[in-house]
This record gives structure tokens, sequence and C-alpha cells, in this order.
């Protein structure tokens, strides 16, 4: 009988063919969006990630992610430098800056400050240029943090800190080596155009030296927004954490920890993130009920056909395994079509820098998805071919 | 429309048809049977008290005006269909002392089935369609394929074994049904308007074949029709009337 299922379903091409797309476009959908999410989750906590080499990060116990921050006095760093354990222990600023461009138009950085000495925590630039030229003067490096077109200089002279008001919407170019930016009437210099990570939402970024932070944000009593810990080797990040949370009163947890807390964080502060699963829902709504129906569709042509074996001696379950049957290779030769062509589509997508990111549970959602819908579509339409009346097969067409 | 009917056979008494049978087999006894429909508010009493015994081995015809009963007879007797009230017993078995499991299975087993609207799936094959008794039976598929052939041959169509339905003519395609009906050797097999959608010609082939086809398998054989032309193939004939049978009756040829 699993025979005559599947020739039943490959029967009608253009029915199979839009049973197959509803189903792989379903799955499409489910995956995308999941690997689309992940994408974006990833990016919300870039900063964890630009820093692989911290395995623990020290905050203030009020702190739950790398979107909103408040710092912790300049003594906290003692403190966990104190802890046994510890191997190293650096500070990372974080502040908002608004810089002016030379053309007079504005625009606001996070600006990262990282340790005068190692600069842990500055970006490799791109231009093979190394971090150390942080150590030049008022030198910043930029980056356009997944924004784009924020990094934009005007290209003429003439446009450059005219006398006459600001030049806005006069030709320009990216910034580059050697361009000037004034923050809180400070001038700064680029030493480097960087691409780290994105962020999300999508920023300009500006790292420069701690000290440089400093002068460019006067007037702040507190400066450290975390502290970046590497252990040493007997002892386990997690262990390490506990450790400093034990003796400094200050939150502690590895990088894992806190990239899930910020995801976590994301989830519940974000509107934007709030209206993504939104619209993520609703299109997978659309493309369960499209599938659904689809398939309930299909049992309810062949009711007919169902009578006329039913009549023929075919027993409940053997009806319920052909309907069955049809719905799983719907479900498999479907999700493998959508799965597929999310793959491919996302490879391509990635690579030209869209939130794109293929974790485990994009393709097991996907699935599992039009799985159930099938699955509930199948229990659905078995019932008219259990509860018909073989009788109708004596009826004329 | 009786009148018609009388034309072409003469109707001798119920219990005289009886004796001339001498003490042959019974496929189906049916005493009393009373089946009320109701759809909605309104009750249609579609079978009002249906006497009939069917022998072993004959081909008997219903006949009557439409809506007369004859479908929801077959399909009481086939239990593809539940009855309100009498006695049913088709091939010794007692219809309404039966599970809906036991009758399915009973289906499968011991009744063939041939439709007006032939009814072949059309995504198989005519030697598949054929198999499909076989198929629900659970018989392994070189078997089923070969008496498939079998059958396909007897009707005459052993050439198109690949064909699938859509592809074969409407009298092609109720050969194949008839192949199907009897392929899984059952004792009782049913024809509702075997020839109501075939040209004459076709008609007059797919009867004569079971004709043959009954005597060759020993088989009991009820075919409901309309069709006059084709009562010369009858063994006895039963007409109904208001879901009653009202006459039975036997062919002769020569009197026409
Ligand atoms: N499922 C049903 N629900 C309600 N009424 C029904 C149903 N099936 C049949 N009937 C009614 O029962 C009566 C007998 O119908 P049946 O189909 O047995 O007649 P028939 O003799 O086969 O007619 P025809 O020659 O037109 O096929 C009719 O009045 C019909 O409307
Ligand atoms: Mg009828």
């Amino acid at each position: 009988m699993f025979e005559v299922a599947v020739k039943m379903l490959m029967h009608d091409r253009t029915k199979y063919l839009g049973l197959f797309t509803g189903i792989g476009f379903t799955a499409f959908l489910v995956t995308f969006a999941m690997a689309y999410f992940a994408g974006f989750m990833t990016r919300g906590f870039s900063l964890v990630s630009e820093n692989p080499s911290a395995t623990v990060w020290v905050m203030d116990p009020a702190v739950h992610s790398t979107e909103a921050t408040i710092n912790m006095s300049d003594a906290s760093l003692g403190l966990v430098r104190s802890v046994k354990g510890v191997s190293y222990a650096v500070p990372l600023y974080l502040g908002d800056a608004t810089a002016r461009f030379p053309n007079g138009h504005f625009q606001s950085f996070q600006m990262i400050g990282v340790d005068d000495a190692i600069l842990s925590g500055a970006p490799k630039t791109g231009n093979a240029l190394s971090a150390a030229l942080l150590h030049m003067p008022d030198s910043v490096i930029v980056d356009g943090g997944g924004s784009s077109g924020k990094l934009q200089t005007p290209i003429h002279t003439k446009d450059m800190w005219p006398y006459d008001g600001a030049h806005l919407g006069v030709p320009t170019r990216k910034l580059q080596y050697g361009d000037t930016l004034i923050i809180n009437d400070k001038r700064v210099v680029v030493r480097g155009v960087s691409s780290t990570i994105p962020r999300f939402p999508p920023r300009p970024l500006m790292y420069t030296t701690q000290s440089n932070f400093k002068r460019l944000n006067p007037g702040e009593n507190r400066y450290i927004t975390f502290i970046m810990v590497k252990g040493g080797k007997n002892i386990s990040a997690s262990r390490l954490a506990q450790n400093i949370t034990r003796q400094t009163g200050l939150k502690a947890i590895t990088s894992d920890a806190f990239k899930k807390e910020t995801v976590k964080w994301f989830l519940i502060n974000s509107e934007d993130v709030g209206d993504m699963i939104n619209m993520v829902i609703l299109a997978m709504l659309v493309g369960f009920g499209v599938t659904g129906v689809m398939l309930y569709m299909f049992t309810y042509e062949n009711l007919r056909q169902y009578a006329v074996l039913k009549a023929m001696g075919a027993s409940k379950s053997q009806l319920v395994n052909m309907v069955f049957t049809q719905a799983f290779i719907g479900v498999i030769v479907g999700s493998g079509i959508g799965i597929g062509v999310c793959a491919l589509l996302g490879e391509s997508v990635a690579s030209a820098d869209f939130p794109f990111r293929m974790m485990w549970f994009a393709p097991v959602l996907g699935f599992l998805g039009v799985l159930i819908v099938s699955i509930t579509a199948a229990v659905i339409s078995v019932r008219p071919v259990l509860s018909m009346e073989p009788g109708i097969v004596f009826s004329q067409r | 429309m009786k009148n018609f009917l009388h034309l072409h056979f003469i109707f001798i008494d119920y219990d005289l048809s009886m004796a001339t049978n001498h003490r042959r087999n019974i496929a189906l006894h049916c005493t009393n049977i009373v089946k009320i429909f109701n759809s909605g508010e309104a009750e249609v009493k579609a079978l009002q008290g249906v006497n009939l015994d069917v022998y072993e081995g004959e081909l008997l015809m219903l006949v009557g005006p439409s809506g007369c009963g004859k479908t929801t007879f077959v399909s009481v007797v086939t239990a593809l269909l539940g009855f309100d009230s009498g006695t049913c017993i088709t091939l010794d078995h007692n219809l309404a002392t039966m599970s809906d499991e036991a009758k399915t299975a009973f289906r499968g087993k011991e009744i063939g089935f041939v439709f007006q609207a032939f009814n072949l799936i059309p995504a198989l094959s005519a030697a598949e369609n054929v198999a499909l008794p076989l198929t629900i039976f659970g018989t392994n598929k070189t078997m089923a394929f070969s008496h498939s052939k079998e059958m396909l041959k007897a009707v005459g169509l052993e050439q198109k074994e690949h064909f699938l339905p859509g592809k074969l003519s409407g009298g092609q395609q109720q050969r194949v049904a008839i192949a199907r009906a009897l392929v899984h050797q059952p004792k009782l097999v049913i024809c509702d308007e075997p020839t109501s959608s075939l040209d004459h010609k076709s008609g007059q082939v797919v009867m004569e074949l079971l004709k043959k086809l009954t005597k060759e398998h020993a088989v009991t054989m009820i075919v409901v029709t309309h069709d006059s032309r084709v009562y010369q193939y009858a063994d006895r004939i039963a007409e109904m009337e208001d879901g009653k049978i009202i006459r039975v009756g036997k062919t002769d040829e020569k009197i026409l």
C-alpha cells in the first residue's frame, strides 16, 4: 500500500509540485527566519566575540548586556586583579561620542577605550596598519560597525572647516588614514579604518586608548564599563567568575554566559527584536496555513479513491498509513528543498555582509515546523477518509 | 416502463422459481430488510422490507425505476451500508452481528465490485489496479501481479497492462474493473450499472464477459441495470419498486 500511496501522490504533477513547493517554502521561511534571527543576535554580542581571549567579563551587578551599561569605579580593576587565579585583567571603556566632520556634518559613534599599554580590545585595521598606531597622539580607529555610509568625509578642501557654515550634501569619500574629526572641541585623527564584527543595532564605532578616551570625555567619575579577565591554566572560567563575584561583589560571568545574557536582554528589551519576531511569526503562520490547506485539499480530492479502497476491503489503518505516508513524503522532500535553498542562499547573503547564521536550531526548527503542520493537516484530513460512507463509490462521478 | 420490461421477459411466480431451482445453495438470503435515510428532517425509506434469495453461481439482475433502492440494496448486502431491521445473510455471514473491521475484511476477501463510474485509481496502471484487492490483502507482489496478468488476459487486455486508466477507453476501463473484481476469487460480485456509461457495443462486450466469467469462476453475480438490452444475459431478474422486490422472474428468450 506504501507504493500505492506514493503513486497517488506522484500522479498529478501540478498538485505534487504545488505541495512540495508549499512545504518547501514554509521550511525555507522558518529556517531563514531563524538563521536571520541568529545572525542578528550574534551581532548583538559582537563586543564579546571580538575579544575571544577574555574568558570572564566583570561588570556592575546591574548590567545584563553589552548594550545597556553603567560604569564601575576605578578601584574595581585593582580588586579584580587581586583575585587568585586571574592571569590578566584589562578594563574596557564604553561611551557615546558625537563627532563633527570637516564639512560640519555630525555623527554619533560608540567610543571604545582600550588599555593604553597592551591595546587589548582594539581591532585590526584593514590596511595592514597595526593598532599600535593608537599610540600616536589623539588617534582613533573608526569602524562602520554594520552601518553603511556613515563614515563619509568631504573630498574637496574647500568643503573642509569652512567659515561660511556647514557644507552638507557635498561630494564625499570614506574616512581614511590622516583624516581629522572634532569631538567635544578636541581634534582626533583617524589612524585606521577597521571592519570588525558588525553590530546589532548597527552603529559606527570609534576605538581609542583609555587616556585619549578620558581626554575626549572629561568630567566623568567612572570610566570602566567592563573588565576583561583571562584566568590561569588551573582554573575554569566559571570557577574564576564565581571567585571574582564572591571577593569583589562585582558581577563576573563567563563570556559564553554573557553572550546568552545579552541575547536574552535583547529578546526582553529590544522593541526592534520584538517587531522582528512578530513579522517572522506572521510569515510562518501564513506558510503553515498554506501548507496545511494544501495537504488537506490533496487528501480531500482523493476521497473517492480512498472510498474505493475501503469498499475493496482496505482497513482503517491502511488508509491512515496512506495519508500519513503522503504527508511524510511531502515533509521530507519539501523541507529538503526549503532548507537546501536556504543554506545555498544563506551562503551568498552571509558573504554579502547580511546577518545570517545557520545555527543547528534553524534547520531543525524549519523541519519540525513543517512536520508538525503536516501531521496536523494529515490528522484533520484523515477524518473524512475514515468517516466517509464507502457507499459513495456507487455514485456517478 | 413496466410494460417495456414485459416485452423482454416474463415473470414467473416467486415460489415457482424456487421450485424450478431445486435445492441450490443460497449465496444471499434477505428477509424484510428496512433501510431508512435520515437526511436532516426528511426521512427516506429507501428499503421497505426487501425479501430476496440469490443462489450460488447465478447471474441475477436487479431492475427497477430510478430511486427505487437498488443501489441501497446492494450496498446493504455487501456491508457497505448498515440497515435498520430485517435479516441479511451474505455468504453465510449474518451482517447485523458483524463489527466494522470484520465487515471490511469480509468485503476484501469475499466480494468484488464493478461500478458504473469504473472507479479505477488513476495513478495506477491497469495491472496495478487489477492487483489492488490482493495488494490490500497483503499478497506478495510477484504473486499479485501474476494473478493480475492472468485476469487481464481473461478480459482481453493483456496488451494494456502498463496503461494508466486515463489512456483506456470506457469499455476497456470497465473490463479492467471486471478483472479487478474477480482477481481475488470472490464468491459474490456486485455490478452497479456496469454498462450505463458505455456505448451499446462495449456494453454487450462487458455483459458477455461478465456472463462468461460468472460461469467460469462459479461466482454469484448481482447486476443492477437500467439497460433492457442486456436482460438476455440474466439467469433471473428481480424487479424492485419503492424499496421492495415486487417480482422475480426468469428470462425466456424464446418468448421474444
Ligand atoms: N445517503 C443517502 N442519504 C439520503 N437518502 C439517500 C441516500 N442514498 C440514497 N438515498 C435515497 O434512497 C432512495 C433509493 O436510492 P438508491 O440510490 O438506492 O436508488 P437506485 O434504485 O439505485 O436509483 P438509480 O437507478 O437512480 O441509481 C432514493 O430516494 C435516494 O434519494
Ligand atoms: Mg443506483
